[in-house]
């Protein structure tokens, strides 16, 4: 970590509590400028809460947060523009169509009217949306809506990027497609990614690392991912059994799945 | 006479949230089915109209042709007094309409502002409409500026009360999606706010239409001239029954026709909305 670039995102001993309950301990790690980030760990591990924290929804009890040199909760305003979220539910305004809830952060950050429809329609293009701009949330099925929320993110064009598992409800062949398209969007455009998911295969194929959380966002792993390993199928399975033993272990359906997926 | 009839009006329930996002469309058949029943009744009430009118006294029970005759009378000599008071009825509604969004948003955003306003709304709904109605002739000359204060006071509660629901309705998870693009607070009132209690307004406006016009009527027979309630009060003291009975009529079919024409508007404003069908 010492030889990041620069860091985008730092976390240095965070802590959240709701009353009683510590969903974050002390959490500190960062995410350089281009890098992508998998966070993984069984539900309830508080990887929503980090995300929330990064993104600024939430405050921190104590530690401290940067993004991008600003802190996300107190700096409010400060990222507009440069970051840009994908949430675990699809979180579509029902009174706006398909392609008015593709446009609606453009057209938060002033985009033109004009401009903003053009993009948006690019990108629910680019999701395999073309038919479906003009239908409202109830007409459109969930994978459909989760692909309408995640045009919506990528459409803004943000230097980072906060996934949580928008490809988990997407049959196999959309995730994939989506995946490879986020991926290489990201890479070719240098973005930063810190992304949640509860699929193995899923990191190991997107992330640059794989930050493993238990209970209380404990770091249990943290796995840097190369070229190499990806393409060795013996390192891949090793990866890939280190990171389920991190998790405390895989459900056996999610393992035999994640394994299917990440052989190559 | 109106002291009773205006204590017993009892004023619509004001907030029932619940019904916000799941509009009830009644099948083909139920909806052909209360056509159906609407028919009998109102041919019932005819035929023992008819049959009353034969043994007692034209001044107690006019015939209900008798009835419609002054209908149309009324229709061809008094349409301005129908206009007069639709016109008053709507200045009032759209008035209540905008100041409660207002007192509704403050009270829904401005925590420290909110226990004040409540109270006040709250003891403005225990007012009887007839005590505003009694004070709105005392402290005001102006037969308009009498109408316009009593439809107000008694409109702009349910207003400020279902949209300070709405806006407590607002799913977090919304907010936190628009505020993760770093909305201005206008943004956040245009794309998030407003478009979602719209249909707590369009709520709130079917469920008042027929008590504002109930209230708008008695409002004119105490403090106006002129309007459908003023009419009425002078058929009755010159003894036209058969005018009472035809003004009841046209405004059973104005309740009627303002509710289809929210009802209408509701439709395509909220066309974003699913159809349950209930079964
Ligand atoms: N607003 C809140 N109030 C109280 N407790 C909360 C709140 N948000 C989260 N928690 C608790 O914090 C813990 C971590 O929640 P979080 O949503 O971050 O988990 P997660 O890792 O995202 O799980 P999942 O994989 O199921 O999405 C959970 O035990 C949850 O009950
Ligand atoms: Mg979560």
């Amino acid at each position: 970590m010492t030889n990041t670039p620069h860091a985008m995102i730092e976390l240095k001993n965070v802590r959240k509590t709701f009353g009683e309950f510590i969903a974050v301990e002390d959490l500190s790690f960062s995410v350089a400028e281009g890098e992508i980030v998998a966070l993984l760990g069984r539900t309830g591990a508080g990887k929503s809460t980090v995300l929330n924290l990064v993104m600024g929804t939430l405050r921190v009890d104590s530690g401290s947060i940067r993004v991008a040199d600003a802190d996300p909760y107190h700096d409010f305003r400060a990222l507009r523009g440069r970051i840009a979220v994908s949430f675990q539910t699809d979180r579509l305004l029902p009174w706006r169509t398909a392609v008015e809830n593709a446009e609606l952060g453009l057209l938060i950050l002033g985009v033109k009217k004009a401009e903003a429809r053009r993009r948006a329609l690019d990108w629910l293009a680019r999701v395999k949306l073309t038919g479906a701009e003009d239908k409202y949330v109830h007409e459109l099925s969930g994978g459909m809506r989760q692909r309408v929320s995640l045009a919506r993110a990528l459409a803004v064009d943000p230097k980072i990027i906060f996934l949580d598992e928008s490809f988990s409800q997407l049959d196999h062949v959309t995730a994939k497609t989506l995946r490879t398209d986020f991926l290489r969007i990201a890479k070719e455009y240098g973005k930063t990614c810190l992304f949640v998911t509860h699929r193995i295969a899923d990191a190991i194929e997107i992330a640059d690392r794989a930050l493993i959380l238990t209970k209380g966002a404990r770091i249990a792993l943290l796995e840097t991912i190369t070229e190499e390993s990806r393409n060795d199928a013996g390192a891949l399975t090793a990866l890939h059994d280190r990171i389920a033993a991190a998790m405390g272990g895989a459900d056996d359906d999610d393992e035999e799945d994640d394994r299917e997926a990440a052989t190559p | 006479m109106t002291a009773g009839s205006v204590k017993t009006t009892s004023p619509p329930v004001p907030v029932a949230s619940g019904m916000i996002g799941r509009p009830r469309k009644p099948a083909n058949t139920e909806a052909r089915r209360d056509l159906i029943a609407t028919t009998i009744v109102v041919v019932v009430m005819i035929v023992a109209m008819q049959i009353a009118s034969a043994y007692v006294p034209d001044y107690i029970m006019p015939a209900p042709l008798n009835v419609l005759e002054s209908t149309k009378e009324l229709l061809l000599n008094d349409k301005t007094h129908i206009f007069v008071t639709l016109a008053r009825l709507a200045v009032a509604v759209v008035f209540s309409m905008f100041a409660g969004i207002i007192i509704g948003g403050i009270m829904g955003t401005v925590g420290a502002l909110r226990p004040i306003l409540r109270a006040v709304i709250i003891i403005d709904t225990g007012i009887p409409a007839l005590s505003w109605m009694l004070v709105a002739v005392f402290w005001f000359r102006d037969a308009e500026t009498r109408i316009f204060f009593i439809l107000t006071v008694i409109l702009l509660p349910f207003y400020a009360l279902n949209v300070y629901e709405g806006i407590r309705a607002l799913p977090r998870d919304f907010v936190d999606m628009v505020e993760s693009f770093r909305p201005t607070r206008w943004q956040v009132l245009r794309y998030l706010i407003i478009p979602h209690i719209v249909p707590y307004i369009f709520l709130t406006t079917r469920s008042v239409i027929g008590y504002a016009i109930r209230m708008a009527v008695f409002a004119e027979l105490v403090a106006s001239a002129i309007g459908i309630g003023s009419r009425m009060s002078l058929a009755q003291s010159t003894f036209h029954i058969d005018r009472v009975f035809a003004w009841t009529f046209l405004l059973v079919i104005l309740n009627f026709a303002l509710q289809a024409g929210v009802g209408a508007l509701e439709k395509i404003a909220l066309k974003w909305r699913p159809e349950v069908e209930v079964r």
